[in-house]
């Protein structure tokens, strides 16, 4: 795993999956075992932003008022990503478990998950395309396939879904095309 | 050096895209430029490479822009024979003679043929200062009023700071919350243009204010040597003329390739101009973490984001999108010099200590070409100054501001503040102070409806939510301060 640069910790804009679990962010296994598409919100701060909740159409997101972090109720989410495609902040991305069991059902991806991730960069990722999956430090986690590649027009943010193992499912979340950068000679970095 | 070759225009971009329209040329010390329509001349300039603008008075060291809207004077040039032309917002035109001056040649530098000026009586119920968020949304509240309302702003495009901006914004369904910056200044502007009461006046500075009569003197330029004087005699004055971004000292700090984070915005998000292709961005709070979002999305390599502070003063979630993408925070961390040879070509970092000093042996050299200040800003309140508003130094809201009233009024009857002139804070409070002010605007005038004061108790309590949460109640505490009591 490559090393970071910069500053570590929160304070420096790098949440861990110990801050998830503490703001009750990851589903429990047993929420897990229902198969859908799960949210993982990555907003730890009490800020005046009110999209996820407002598209929220089972009204799973709630808020104690609008300068409130959102809260999740797992039972009433029906994985239908909206939050993820209207946050501003890209900061949910969309975690179906057991998609390589449950919906894939190919060879060798049992032990898979499909994870969204909400993109505003260039390259557009190409669906079957292999590109690199990084965690919330920017380290490489490692490689993966582009098995969606979705925009509405009504958010306007793409969401690129990659298989990746069940292990790192949570600790995706960011992807880069392995092309060169936009607009940059000489390939990638 | 101060020069480099390629196009520095961005053909690829996931959220702007730029309708350049069929190029034409303009002539630069001689050589010949390719510009597009809709670009300053700067914006053309810099995308030809040219960084270095003008030349310091005494020591006669390049000068490159700092602001890129009209504020900073770092861009001047001798357009068609005028001297003293601010080409950051001087729309090109076609075969238009550019060429750099040094201020040392002559202390009055006269026009090569006469301006011409003509002189405009004009009178409007309420004349609004700057077309940004905040002086378009006071347009859009007070228009259903029915006054006749003039919005100017010196810009050659309304909008102010929203138009740059990529990221949909945050906040509630009344603040346009999940929209692009970029997209809520569409809309406001398409908005306005239904309201045929309320007149739009672009590339039009406001130059003076002269009491007691009240007159705003305003030129508007058409073209670098014709303008039309417009001496405005208005009801109500709204000042929502914005802020100006801050620098910071350090060795190097005037080298061509050092610029504020909006310049930089200005440049990649308005025009599609690279400013640079390896940045160091100073300051990470939103602006600069948002800068260096966009900084990839326009393809550029941010090297690093330096905070002297030992937290970011951003939204988590901002900060977290550019950890991802490998792009360094070094908190505690601040610049020892920019270097180059007429430009910058590399940066120098170090780590402070607790009491900002810095410690030995962490210095980091880094090539860029670029470095972003993303220090800070400081309210825009010269003309309020002018009025005889009464202004206090608040540092909760960024300086000098206005007193006022929760309706927007400052100490002068019928002259209000919105947005960052009056404390700076960001976008989505802009519109709902400009809201306020010019709701409040109609209703003084007697020209309010029921639905006009219940829209306006609406923003004020949404304003007063909004600062309650952890970030702005520093910004509450501020605005006490110059709260003033609201006339009967």
């Amino acid at each position: 795993m490559s090393e970071v640069e910069g500053t570590i910790g929160i304070e420096a804009g790098i949440v861990t999956l110990e801050d998830l679990r503490r703001e009750g962010r990851l589903p429990p296994p047993e929420v897990l075992e229902r198969g859908v598409a799960l949210p993982i919100i990555d907003c730890l701060e009490d800020i005046p932003c009110t999209p996820c909740r407002d598209v929220c159409p089972t009204g799973a997101i709630t808020m104690k008022t609008m300068i409130n972090r959102p809260e999740i109720n797992w039972d009433a989410c029906t994985g239908c990503t909206l939050c993820a495609q209207a946050c501003p902040g890209l900061a949910i991305n969309i975690v179906n478990y057991h998609f390589g069991r449950r919906s894939l059902r190919r060879p060798g991806y049992e032990e898979y998950a499909l994870v969204m991730l909400p993109y505003e960069l260039t390259p557009i990722p190409k669906r079957g395309e292999v590109v690199r999956v990084f965690d919330r430090a920017g380290r490489q986690l490692g490689e993966a396939e582009v098995f969606s590649v979705m925009k509405s027009p009504k958010f306007g943010t793409v969401m690129v879904g990659v298989l990746v193992p069940q292990s790192i499912a949570f600790e995706v979340k960011g992807v880069e095309v392995k092309r060169r950068w936009p607009g940059r000679r000489g390939g990638a970095p | 050096m101060g020069e480099s070759m390629q196009d520095r225009r961005i053909w690829e971009h996931p959220v702007l895209s730029w309708d350049r329209g069929t190029p034409l040329s303009i002539s630069y010390d001689g050589r010949s430029v390719t510009a597009y329509p809709n670009e300053t001349v700067a914006a053309a300039l810099y995308a030809a490479g040219v960084l270095a603008f003008t030349r310091s008075s005494y020591l006669h060291r390049p000068r490159g822009p700092f602001c890129m809207i009209g504020k900073c004077s770092q861009c001047m040039m001798r357009v068609d024979g005028v001297p003293h032309v601010r080409t950051c917002i001087l729309p090109v035109e076609d075969g238009m003679v550019i060429e750099s001056e040094d201020p040392h040649d002559s202390e009055y530098p006269t026009p090569a043929r006469e301006l011409r000026v003509e002189r405009q009586e004009l009178s409007y119920d309420l004349a609004i200062i700057g077309a940004g968020p905040a002086g378009l949304s006071a347009a859009l509240a007070a228009a259903p009023s029915g006054m006749r309302i003039a919005v100017l702003d010196q810009s050659p495009y309304p909008g102010g700071q929203l138009v740059k901006q990529t990221h949909k914004f945050f906040g509630t369904k009344e603040s346009f919350a999940g929209t692009r910056g970029v997209d809520i200044a569409r809309n406001l502007i398409s908005m306005l243009k239904e309201h045929p009461n309320v007149e739009l006046h672009t590339t039009t500075q406001v130059i003076g204010y002269y009491p007691p009569e009240g007159v705003l003197i305003a030129a508007r330029a058409e073209g670098v040597d014709k303008y039309k004087l417009m001496y405005i005699r208005a009801g109500r004055y709204l000042v929502a003329t914005g802020a100006m971004e801050r620098t910071l000292a350090f060795p190097g700090n005037d080298l061509p390739g050092v610029m504020g984070a909006g310049a930089a915005q200005t440049l990649m998000n308005v025009f599609g101009i690279k400013p640079a292709d390896d940045v160091l961005i100073i300051g990470a709070g939103n602006v600069g973490v948002i800068v260096a979002y966009q900084a990839r999305q326009a393809g550029i390599n941010v090297r690093a984001v330096i905070d002297i502070l030992p937290k970011t003063a951003a939204y988590l979630v901002h900060a977290a999108k550019i950890r991802r993408l490998r792009i360094p925070i070094f908190l505690e961390h601040t610049i020892k010099g920019a270097y180059g040879d007429g430009a910058v070509e590399s940066a120098v970092i170090y780590q402070v200590d607790r009491s900002f000093r810095p410690i030995e042996g962490t210095e980091k050299e880094l090539k860029v070409d670029g470095v972003w200040m993303a220090v800070g800003l400081s309210p825009s309140v010269e003309l309020l100054n002018k009025m005889g508003a009464r202004i206090k130094f608040v540092p909760e809201l960024g300086g000098y501001v206005p007193y006022r009233t929760k309706y927007m009024e400052t100490s002068v009857r019928g002259v209000y503040v919105a947005g960052d002139a009056s404390g700076i804070e960001e976008a989505s409070t802009a519109m709902m102070e400009g809201r306020i002010a010019g709701l409040s605007a109609a209703i003084s005038a007697g020209r309010g409806t029921d639905a006009m004061a219940e829209e306006r108790r609406k923003a004020i309590e949404w304003l007063d939510l909004f600062r309650e949460s952890p970030d702005y109640r520093r910004i509450k505490e501020g605005v006490s301060k110059v709260l003033i009591q609201e006339a009967a």
